[in-house]
C-alpha cells in the first residue's frame, strides 16, 4: 500500500537535529512576531471590530482569491501562484508533521497512506511547479522586466530583501524536487506515477548513474530542510511577513463609506506629530506594505513629478516605527511638500492589494501641520477667508446668490417656503465667475425639468469636504454646523448638489441627527432619475462624440458612474471610454485643497496628463465633466496642452440645456 | 519686556461701501468689520519679539464687532493679555480720541515698548502712533518693518525708496509704528483659537468719556466722481506717435 516514506534514508541524528532546529525557528519566529504586535499595539486606539462576517468574507474574497491583486494580469497571475503554490505546499507539510508526530506517534496509525496519500502526492507535486512558475515569473519581472514601480526604494537595503526572497524560497522548491527525485530514485515505489516531476528527476538521476547515491539525498535534504527553517524563522524580519500582516489588515479594514474621513484625534495636539500619534491601524497599514508600487503608479502627484509617492511613504513610515536614531517624523522622514501633493483622489487606497488607507495618515500628518500653521500662503488665505468669510473666494456671503440675479423665473428662497429640492450650489458654482453661465443653465434645467427647488441663498457655506482634507479640523466643524443649521431651518425633502465634493461630505461626513440623513443626490442623479421617470423629456438628439471625466469624489468615492453615463446617452451622445475611466479614473489634480495651494512646478500637471489622454481619442469632440472644480481645472489644461480647437470642455449639465 | 499692541478695526472691503444720509460718513449698517492689516503685522511683530527675547504682550482694542475673536486669535499665537475698551463709541472714534483712551491705560501699565499699525485704510493719517508718544511723552518711528532689541533699547528697520534700509537705535520705552512685521502674520488653527477661549480671559475696561478733539472733521464723503474714459490709440508705433502728438497740441501742450 502506497504510504509515505517519512524520513526516509535520515539518520536518528538528522531527524533529532531537525526538531531542534524547528525549536530554534520557532523561538525565532515568536519573537520577531511578538516584536512586531507590540509595536503595532503603541498606537492609538481605534474600533475596528463588528460586522464579524462581512470581515470574513473580505478574507476570503481579497486573500484566498486574492481579487485585488488580480487586477493586473502577470503580476496578478505571478503571486496567485505563488501564493495557492505556497498555501498547500505549508499545509501538506502541515499534514505530513501531523501524521507522523502525532498521529502516528500517539495514536499508532498513519492517514496518508493509500489513495489518500496519492492525491496528497500528486497535488503536492504539481502546486511545487506552480510555486516555481510564480517565482520565475517574479524574477524575470523583478530582474528583467524591472518596472519602474519596483526600483529607487527610499530604503536601499530593501533590494536585499527582495533577492533574499526570491531566491530563499526558489532554493526551497527546487531542493524539495531533488531531495524527492532522489529518494524516488533509489526506492522507486509502485505509486511513483503519481508524483510526475519527482519522478522526471529521478529518472535524470537514474540517467546519470549511480542511483544508489544516499549521501547526495541526504545533504540535499539537509540543506531542504536548513532553508525552510531559514525562512521561517527570518519570515517576520523580511517582506515575507505580509503574509500575517495583509490578512489582519484585510479583516480590520475599513467598513465605513469611502469618504467618511475618521475625525481628528487631539491628544497630545491636533493629528499626527509622531509615529505614536498614529492608531494601531495606521500602524498595521505601515506593516503591510509589501512596496509592489501599484499606488505609486496611479498617483497624480507622483505622475506630475510631485515629491509624493505612496509607496516611499509607507516605506519609510515603516522604517521609522524601527528607527532608534531620534529622527523626527515630520521633516526628517516625511516632508511637508510630500503631505501636501496629495489630491486625495483615493486611486491609491483602491487598488492597494493590503487594504492600506494612506488617506487618514496622510489627513493626519496635515492636521498636524495645520494645527502648526505650516502651509503655503495661498492656502493660509484660503482657509482664513473660510473661516471669516465661509468660501474659499473671500467673498461676501451676501455675493453667493448673485448668479439667481435676472433669472426668470426668480429662484426659491428655501429659507422662507418650503421646497422638494434644496439644492446645495457650492462655492465653486457660486462664486467662480467663469461658471456662473455653467450654474445658470443648472437652474434652467431644473426648471424645465419642472422642479420644485430653492437655495440657501446667503445662508449656504463651504460644506468643509476640502477644508476637511487639509486638516483643518476644526472650520469645517464651523462650516459645518452652520450649514446644518441653516438646513434646520428649512422644509425640503432632498437635498441636490452642484458638486461632488459637497454631495460626498454632506452624504458621508454631516452629523445627521432627529430625522435622520435626507436623500442626497448629486444633480446626474437626479437628472437621470427624472429621464426615467418621464419628467424630463429631451427635444434635440445632440450628436457629439464625447468622453466623461469621472470626478473622484462622484465616481471613487460614491460610487456613482452610471447616472453620468446614461444621461450622456439619453442626449444622444455617443460616449467613448478613455483609458482610465470608472474607478480608475485619473485625477484632475484639483482635489483635497490642491486648488487653494501654490504649483509646485512639476513635469506635467494631472489635468493636463489627463485631457492629452482624452485628446487621443478618436474624433472627440467634448471632455465632459460633472465637478466645477473640473470645469476650471480642464478649461485651462486645453488650453495650455494646445487641445483647445480639438477638445471641448462641458459640463454634463450644459449638454443636458441644450437637448432639452 | 512688556510690550503693548492697540489695535484697532476698520471696515472690510468685501462688503460693498456705502455712503450714509448724510453724506459726510459710511453707511454702518452693512458694515463689517475686520482687523487694520498693519496692526495685525504689530500683533505679528510683538510676537515674535517675545519669543525672541521673552516677555509678556498685551493686546489693546476698542469694541467693535469680531474684536473678540480676533484677540482670542492674539491670544493663541501667544499674547498674554487682552484688554477691551468699552463704552459708548456711537458719537465715531478718532485718531486723537482713541489715542487718549489708550494713553489713559497704558500710563499705568507702563510698557516698555509699544506697537501699532502705522496706519489704517479707513484713516490713512497715521496719527495714532505720534500722538500716544506724544502724550507719553516717548519717542516714536514709523513704517518700520522689523524690530530688534535689547534691555533698555530698540533696533527699527525702515525701508526707504530706492531699496535703502535704515537701522535705528531707540531707546526704551518707544512708540513703534509697524508697516510690516518680519513675516506675515501666522495661522492659527481654529481648534486652537477655541481652546484659548476656554483658558483666556478678555479684561473690559470702561472709558467713559471721549476727547475728540483735535481732529478732522469730514464735509463730505462721495464715491469717486467718473471722469472721462480713456482712450486706446491704436496702429504702429510711428501712426500712435502722430495721433499722440495731434492729442498734445489739441490740448495746447505742444
Amino acid at each position: 500500500m502506497p504510504v509515505r516514506e517519512t524520513f526516509w534514508n535520515i539518520p536518528h541524528w538528522a531527524e533529532i537535529a531537525q526538531y531542534i532546529l524547528a525549536l530554534l525557528t520557532a523561538v525565532v519566529f515568536v519573537y520577531g512576531v511578538t516584536r512586531r504586535i507590540l509595536r503595532v499595539r503603541q498606537g492609538q486606539s481605534e474600533k475596528r471590530t463588528g460586522h464579524f462576517w462581512a470581515r470574513i468574507w473580505s478574507l476570503v474574497v481579497q486573500v484566498l482569491g486574492q481579487k485585488r491583486t488580480l487586477g493586473e494580469l502577470y503580476p496578478g497571475l505571478m503571486h496567485f501562484t505563488i501564493f495557492w503554490g505556497m498555501l498547500v505546499l505549508a499545509i501538506g507539510t502541515a499534514l505530513a508533521t501531523v501524521d507522523w508526530d502525532i498521529t502516528l506517534l500517539f495514536f499508532g496509525f498513519q492517514f496518508l497512506t493509500g489513495w489518500v496519500y496519492i492525491i496528497f502526492e500528486l497535488t503536492l507535486d504539481i502546486l511545487g511547479l506552480l510555486v516555481i512558475t510564480g517565482l520565475g515569473m517574479a524574477i524575470y519581472r523583478r530582474y528583467v522586466i524591472r518596472p519602474a514601480r519596483l526600483q529607487n526604494f527610499p530604503l536601499k537595503t530593501l533590494p536585499r530583501d527582495d533577492v533574499y526572497v526570491l531566491a530563499m524560497l526558489a532554493f526551497i522548491a527546487i531542493s524539495g524536487y531533488l531531495t524527492e527525485g532522489l529518494r524516488l530514485a533509489v526506492t522507486q515505489p509502485d505509486w511513483g506515477v503519481w508524483s510526475p516531476i519527482g519522478g522526471v528527476i529521478a529518472a535524470a538521476f537514474l540517467a546519470l548513474g549511480d542511483p544508489n547515491n544516499q549521501t547526495l539525498h541526504l545533504i540535499v535534504w539537509g540543506l531542504h530542510i536548513a532553508s525552510a527553517f531559514i525562512i521561517l524563522g527570518s519570515l517576520p524580519f523580511t517582506k515575507l511577513f505580509h503574509i500575517f500582516s495583509v490578512p489582519l489588515n484585510i479583516y480590520f479594514r475599513s467598513l465605513q463609506p469611502a469618504g467618511a474621513l475618521p475625525a481628528a484625534r487631539t491628544e497630545g495636539g491636533m493629528g499626527v506629530k509622531e509615529w505614536k500619534q498614529f492608531t494601531w491601524k495606521q500602524l498595521l497599514d505601515f506593516e503591510s506594505c509589501t512596496r509592489c508600487g501599484r499606488c505609486q503608479d496611479v498617483c497624480p502627484a507622483y505622475l506630475s513629478s510631485q515629491l509624493l509617492s505612496p509607496r516611499n511613504m509607507m516605506i519609510k513610515l515603516d522604517a521609522h516605527l524601527w528607527e532608534k536614531d531620534g529622527r523626527a517624523l515630520h521633516g526628517d522622514i516625511i516632508a511637508p511638500e510630500e503631505i501636501w501633493a496629495c489630491t486625495t483622489c483615493r486611486a491609491c487606497a483602491q487598488v492597494c492589494p493590503a487594504f492600506i488607507e494612506h488617506l487618514a495618515s496622510i489627513v493626519d500628518m496635515r492636521r498636524h501641520l495645520v494645527d502648526q500653521g505650516q502651509m503655503d500662503a495661498t492656502l493660509q488665505t484660503a482657509l482664513m477667508n473660510l473661516g471669516r468669510y465661509g468660501n474659499s473666494f473671500g467673498q461676501s456671503e451676501r455675493m453667493r446668490a448673485k448668479w439667481t440675479a435676472s433669472l426668470q423665473p426668480a429662484v426659491k428662497d428655501a429659507r422662507h417656503e418650503p421646497v422638494e429640492y434644496l439644492w446645495f450650489v457650492g462655492d465653486y458654482a457660486s462664486y467662480s465667475p467663469t461658471l456662473t453661465e455653467v450654474t445658470r443653465k443648472a437652474a434652467d434645467v431644473f426648471h424645465k425639468a419642472g422642479l420644485n427647488f430653492g437655495i440657501l441663498f446667503d445662508a449656504e457655506r463651504n460644506a468643509g469636504n476640502d477644508v476637511r482634507r487639509v486638516g483643518e479640523e476644526g472650520i469645517f466643524e464651523m462650516l459645518a454646523g452652520k450649514n446644518m443649521q441653516a438646513l434646520g431651518k428649512c422644509k425640503f425633502e432632498t437635498i441636490v448638489t452642484t458638486d461632488p465634493h459637497t454631495y460626498n461630505t454632506l452624504k458621508n461626513e454631516y452629523s445627521w441627527n432627529g430625522n435622520g440623513r435626507p436623500r442626497i443626490l448629486h444633480y446626474t442623479e437626479l437628472l437621470d432619475k427624472l429621464i426615467v421617470s418621464g419628467q424630463l423629456k429631451f427635444s434635440k438628439k445632440l450628436d457629439y462624440k464625447v468622453t466623461y471625466h469621472d470626478p473622484c469624489y462622484l465616481g471613487r468615492y460614491n460610487g456613482v458612474y452610471d447616472a453620468p453615463r446614461r444621461l450622456i446617452r439619453a442626449t444622444g451622445c455617443e460616449l467613448a471610454e478613455m483609458p482610465r475611466h470608472g474607478e480608475r479614473a485619473f485625477c484632475c489634480g484639483a482635489g483635497g485643497g490642491r486648488i487653494w495651494m501654490e504649483e509646485k512646478p512639476g513635469r506635467e500637471r494631472p489635468s493636463e496628463i489627463r485631457v492629452r489622454e482624452a485628446a487621443a481619442l478618436e474624433g472627440v469632440q467634448a471632455f465632459v465633466v460633472a465637478c466645477p472644480k473640473d470645469v476650471t481645472m480642464f478649461r485651462d489644461a486645453v488650453k495650455t496642452t494646445g487641445n483647445e480647437s480639438r477638445l471641448q470642455v462641458k459640463d454634463l449639465i450644459e449638454l443636458v440645456h441644450e437637448a432639452l | 519686556m512688556k510690550i503693548a499692541v492697540p489695535i484697532k478695526f476698520v471696515p472690510d472691503l468685501v462688503e460693498e461701501l456705502t455712503i450714509d444720509p448724510n453724506g459726510t460718513a459710511l453707511d454702518t449698517s452693512w458694515l463689517r468689520l475686520i482687523i487694520n492689516e498693519f496692526d495685525d503685522h504689530a500683533v505679528e511683530q510683538a510676537i515674535l519679539l517675545k519669543e525672541r527675547g521673552g516677555g509678556e504682550v498685551t493686546v489693546v482694542a476698542a469694541e467693535a464687532e469680531g474684536v473678540d475673536d480676533f484677540l482670542y486669535t492674539a491670544a493663541a499665537k501667544g499674547a498674554d493679555h487682552l484688554i477691551k475698551l468699552t463704552g459708548d463709541f456711537g458719537s465715531g472714534m478718532n485718531s486723537h480720541a482713541a489715542a487718549r483712551a489708550l494713553a489713559d491705560l497704558l500710563k499705568d501699565s507702563k510698557p516698555d515698548l509699544i506697537l501699532t499699525g502705522v496706519q489704517a485704510h479707513n484713516d490713512l493719517d497715521g496719527a495714532v502712533g505720534p500722538l500716544l508718544a506724544e502724550l507719553l511723552d516717548m519717542p516714536y518711528v514709523g513704517y518700520v518693518a522689523g524690530v530688534s532689541s535689547t534691555n533698555d533699547k530698540a533696533i527699527a528697520r525702515k525701508e526707504y525708496p530706492g531699496g535703502i534700509i535704515a537701522e535705528m537705535e531707540i531707546k526704551l520705552p518707544a512708540v513703534l509704528g509697524i508697516q510690516a512685521a518680519e513675516q506675515p502674520p501666522r495661522y492659527v488653527a481654529y481648534n486652537r483659537i477655541r481652546q484659548v477661549m476656554g483658558t483666556s480671559k478678555i479684561e473690559e475696561r470702561t472709558i467713559t468719556a471721549l476727547d475728540l478733539s483735535g481732529g478732522v472733521t469730514a464735509s463730505r464723503m462721495f464715491q469717486p466722481e467718473s471722469s472721462q474714459r480713456a482712450t486706446i490709440l491704436e496702429g504702429s508705433p510711428e501712426e500712435v506717435a502722430d495721433q499722440m502728438v495731434g492729442i498734445l497740441k489739441e490740448l495746447g501742450m505742444l
